[in-house]
């Protein structure tokens, strides 16, 4: 009897620690988006200031509205860069998905001459970083008249060695059994990569889907450089108007930070368990 | 395969450079200009939409078809435009900036759309900004102006003087005394508050080489423009930014403050060394104890910062006379009005200055006004090496203020901006 | 006789095969190929050839880009900014690599638990990754001020006083410091996922066993978890030593390489030489020197950490 009271005493301490554990590391990678979201909230430009630098930016107090959601909506045109945002981001996932995942699934699963020097060339290329090509590469798009349009700020970023070596390394890890039997039954690559690798394969298309959405969502030195007026211009460019001035408007930039974090925290809560669960139900071992 | 590099380069850097010369054939109707400007205040945006749109239907000869630009990376916005050859007719420049652009061809001189009125009538500041190689490559329609503000209420409390305008300053064991006083008062935390939150950039440059001038340094040697050997870390600067530092170092004036408002929120600091665009929340938050300072004499002479964004018309420009005809529409004192008194600058015509409630006669800002007027503003170095000059001298600062040795930093700038110069030879003036 | 026509005819009909797999393989190569040789590979020929040169920015017609051979890269072994450049992405790989892995596995660890909630505790700890880096920065500048900044109370508070404040993003000593905290925290929910995933993949059978066999719930990790997530293991370091190095954006937002250089990165160095400098020429070469240097740690680790099951 005691024995039986003190063990479920030992689990509620134990299923306690744990929260309490979990919650304090929660609070350490939440408190800055707090911060955020709870200056974002305040009317009174004066009180934002004064409260960033301490702790009352953790508290939301005082004169509390969507006033400075409502004045990023008035000072500039939002709603155009947002969807210039989204329609960049949705159309270079896509498309990205498709063709990283066919270049992977040509070197991983099929066989030709020079696939060895190719992936040794993709794993090079990763560490290429985009600063040091956009230069020669404005240059490139300038000759093709490019410059202020929707495709410059997609087609270049389509192709990313990145992900073609996720997908690589995903697909090298499919037993060989799936396709060879599909094989005696006559079916043909594509077949094969449509039927038996993509639908084993949705972990690794939905860590791409993340991870690319992440990269062109943030993306800014490369639109700042292609874009000139407001039709094309994303929101990370479209952001800068509120760092050029001083005394810096405050509470515009964090409803403005919060506006632009909002869809990708969406994004990741509607694919997470998607993607989680299914690379535990995709049943491939390691 | 080399060679066929070697062209396409040739073919990259060499077409814009053909594009630019097509023109296109006059039709009727009005012809439209493109033009592109920083989008910064919003007041200064929305003056300017208002301007655009009154121009474009007060006459039919010129249609301005206008883009913003988001201000906080206008810069390299600019500079990728001109690379990639697609700058428009006319745009705005960040003072300083519009050197570079003049010298490599890609701005038109103006002077033979200024009559000599306007020009006697421009201060003097925004004359000697937009003149390089001596001719006029950019017009602004404000200046900036740079001096102290003071709390009155810590001023009369320490018993120091308060000098009435730009003929009777602080010299600089005043200005000394002052900072030790203030300092010593209870409610003073920093005796002045030199808008390090800024950060390390452009106000480091505008803001602190009037301090290594006023003490008879500079940041480029102005007789040639082609060394800064013997003036950036000659005796004079060097007793400047020691002096400088020295301010951080005894705890003077706070190097990383916790926010923008430490004078006139917390009013924790008795002074704050920035300007005019602080005026709203200054005279806001302090009302009568708000006192605006002339620039103190620190060394040989007073000198204040200056410039601002300026207009120019550039080389690629299809109808540079329809662009002209839009900047003196922009430059008439009644537009400059317009503009100063929604953003709270400096007119940069005397006319227009004489009829600003802020700048004019007896206004609380008649004393950034005095300063350009009797020329105490100087430039910041007139030489397309601008852009590696003041990265140069920012970088410097931010070390010294943070506690690198004084000489060292100077001579590590003085090398950078020198070899910029020896690079590319010594930047010849456009034919 | 029949046996021999038949292997020729069988033969025929492989390379046949093959050379219609090796087909589609190019087809299904092409697309992506083509993206990479326009959008990577040329640009990144040409960034060689204009390291060659003395291009600037903003043109000049009456001063062309000259060929001025090796003056670049002769300069660039010159500068003392370069080198305190590279030593300080080693040291933040050195240092954020193992830290930000073995903390992403702690908490894949933890997430990995059956308990009520737990996906939202999972959606919590990835959620600094969906933040662009910008806000991250501009939020963690305020977090990080010296006189009055949360961090500083914080520390304060927890030491009843004795912690004096730290100037975190002014203190030579402490600025990359902070860098590197507000990276880990911006990034570890990401490497958390990854090895959430090779977690999940773990065959429950082979913890039975241990169990069986009586190991301790640390025998467990050593003997089953650990080696089970080698290969996560070997692509979430890759992965972070590669970022590590592309280091740029909080630095040149928070600190633009200072002070005193305490954190210049090298893609701050790139970026300061060509966009503010104008500097194409020479922003080049450091491109060209960095991709070098980054190939070359790449390989090594290629070689120390040899994957299983790859080819």
């Amino acid at each position: 009897m005691r024995q039986t009271k003190s063990t479920t005493f030992g689990k509620f301490m134990e299923r306690f620690l744990k929260y309490a554990f979990l919650t304090i590391l929660a609070l350490f990678f939440l408190f800055p988006l707090v911060f955020m979201f709870v200056s974002s909230v305040k009317n009174n430009e004066m009180q934002v200031v004064s409260d960033m630098s301490n702790i009352r930016g953790f508290i939301p107090y005082g004169d509390l509205g969507f006033q400075n959601y409502l004045d990023v909506f008035t000072r500039m045109n939002f709603g155009r860069f947002m969807f210039n945002s989204v329609f960049i981001t949705v159309t270079t996932v896509v498309l990205g998905m498709i063709f990283n995942s066919m270049l992977a699934f040509a070197l991983a699963r099929l066989r030709f001459k020079g696939q060895h020097f190719i992936v040794s060339l993709i794993i090079s290329l990763m560490i290429i970083p985009i600063e040091s090509v956009v230069i020669p590469m404005l240059l490139m798009v300038n000759k093709v008249g490019w410059i202020d349009s929707y495709q410059v700020q997609i087609v270049p970023f389509i192709a990313e060695p990145f992900f073609i070596y996720l997908f690589y390394q995903f697909f090298i890890g499919i037993p060989r059994d799936f396709d060879e039997a599909a094989v005696v039954d006559g079916a043909s690559p594509a077949t094969i990569y449509y039927r038996i690798i993509v639908p084993l394969s949705r972990p690794v298309f939905a860590s791409v889907a993340i991870l690319q959405s992440i990269f062109r969502w943030n993306e800014f030195l490369w639109p700042l450089m292609v874009t000139r007026g407001e039709t094309y211009r994303p929101l990370t460019v479209a952001m800068q108007q509120f760092f050029s001035q001083d005394p810096k408007l405050w509470g515009d930039i964090f409803a403005f930070a919060s506006m632009i974090t909002l869809p990708l925290l969406i994004l990741f809560l509607f694919f997470q368990k998607w993607f989680i669960r299914s690379v535990a139900s995709s049943g491939i071992k390691g | 395969m080399k060679k066929l590099l070697c062209i396409l380069l040739a073919v990259a850097f060499l077409a814009p450079l053909f594009a630019g010369g097509k023109q296109e054939a006059a039709a009727g109707g009005p012809v439209t200009i493109k033009v592109w400007f920083h989008s910064g205040k919003g007041e200064e945006r929305e003056v300017l939409n208002a301007q655009i749109k009154e121009f474009n239907t007060m006459q039919n000869e010129v249609k301005v078809e206008a883009v913003m630009l988001p201000e906080g990376s206008y810069n390299e916005q600019v500079s990728a435009a001109a690379l990639a050859g697609d700058l428009p007719d006319l745009l705005d420049f960040d003072g300083p900036y519009v050197y570079n652009y003049a010298w490599s061809g890609h701005l038109i001189p103006l002077d033979k759309y200024i009559s000599a009125d306007l020009k006697s009538d421009l201060l003097p500041s925004i004359v000697a900004q937009g003149t390089y190689g001596g001719k006029i490559y950019a017009l602004g329609t404000f200046d900036s102006g740079l001096a102290i503000w003071g709390n009155k209420a810590y001023l009369k409390k320490a018993g120091i003087r308060i000098p009435k305008g730009i003929q009777d300053p602080w010299d600089f064991n005043e200005f000394n005394t002052a900072l030790k006083k203030l300092q010593a008062l209870d409610e003073v935390k920093y005796a002045i508050d030199f808008k390090m939150n800024y950060g390390q950039g452009e106000w480091y440059t505008y803001g602190f080489s009037p301090i290594v001038q006023s003490f008879g340094g500079d940041l480029i040697d102005r007789s040639d423009y082609q060394s800064a050997e013997g003036v950036l870390n000659g005796p004079e600067s060097v007793a400047a930014m020691k002096w400088f530092q020295s301010l951080f170092k005894e705890g003077y004036s706070n190097v990383k403050p916790a926010g923008d408002d430490d004078f006139y929120g917390k009013k924790i600091a008795a002074l704050s060394y920035v300007g005019h665009w602080m005026w709203t929340p200054h005279s806001k938050a302090l009302g009568n104890d708000l006192v605006l300072l002339p620039m103190p004499k620190f060394g040989k002479k007073v000198v204040t910062g200056m410039g601002s964004w300026c207009w120019g018309i550039t080389s690629q420009a299809k109808h540079p006379d329809a662009a002209w005809k839009f900047l003196s529409y922009l430059m008439q004192p009644s537009q400059i009005l317009f503009m100063t008194n929604a953003n709270g600058a400096v007119p940069s015509r005397k006319s227009a200055l004489a009829r600003s409630k802020l700048y004019g006669k007896g206004g609380p800002l008649e004393i950034f006004a005095d300063q350009l007027k009797a020329g105490l503003g100087m430039p910041r170095p007139i030489t397309p090496a601008y852009p590696t000059i003041t990265t140069a001298f920012a970088e410097a600062v931010q070390n010294i203020v943070t506690g690198a040795d004084v000489k060292t930093e100077l001579d590590k700038a003085v090398k950078k901006i020198d070899q910029d110069i020896k690079d590319n030879k010594g930047y010849p003036l456009p034919k | 006789m029949k046996s021999d026509i038949s292997n020729a005819s069988s033969s025929v009909s492989m390379k046949m095969q093959r050379r219609r797999e090796a087909l589609t393989a190019w087809l299904f190569s092409a697309p992506s190929l083509l993206l990479l040789l326009f959008f990577l590979i040329i640009p990144f020929i040409m960034a060689f050839v204009l390291s060659l040169t003395d291009q600037r920015m903003i043109p000049n017609p009456n001063l062309p880009t000259e060929f001025i051979g090796l003056r670049n890269y002769i300069r660039l072994f010159g500068e003392e900014t370069f080198y305190r450049a590279i030593l300080n992405n080693f040291i933040f790989a050195a240092i954020v690599v193992p830290l930000q892995t073995s903390f992403a596995l702690i908490l894949a660890m933890l997430i990995n638990q059956k308990l009520k909630m737990i996906n939202l505790y999972r959606t919590i700890y990835f959620s600094p990754v969906v933040v662009t880096m910008v806000v991250v920065a501009v939020v963690w500048s305020n977090l990080f001020n010296p006189t009055e900044g949360f961090i500083n109370q914080f520390l304060k508070f927890i030491s009843f006083g004795r912690i004096q404040p730290i100037g975190w993003l002014q203190d030579t000593h402490w600025a990359f410091p902070a860098i590197m905290i507000l990276s880990i925290w911006q990034g570890v929910g990401f490497q958390m996922v990854i090895f959430l995933a090779g977690l999940q993949d773990i065959p429950a059978e082979l913890y039975e066993a241990a169990r069986v066999d009586g190991a301790s719930k640390w025998q467990q990790f050593r003997f089953v978890t650990l080696p089970q997530l080698r290969n996560t293991t070997i692509f979430v370091v890759i992965t972070t030593t590669i970022l590590a190095f592309k280091l740029f954006t909080q630095v040149w937002v928070l600190t633009k390489g200072g002070p005193q250089n305490a954190t210049m990165t090298t893609i701050v160095f790139l970026y300061r030489q060509g966009f503010r400098q104008l500097r194409v020429g020479y922003a080049s070469t450091i491109a060209v020197v960095f991709f070098l240097i980054v190939l070359t740690i790449s390989l090594f680790q290629r070689v120390f950490l040899k994957e299983e099951g790859g080819r």
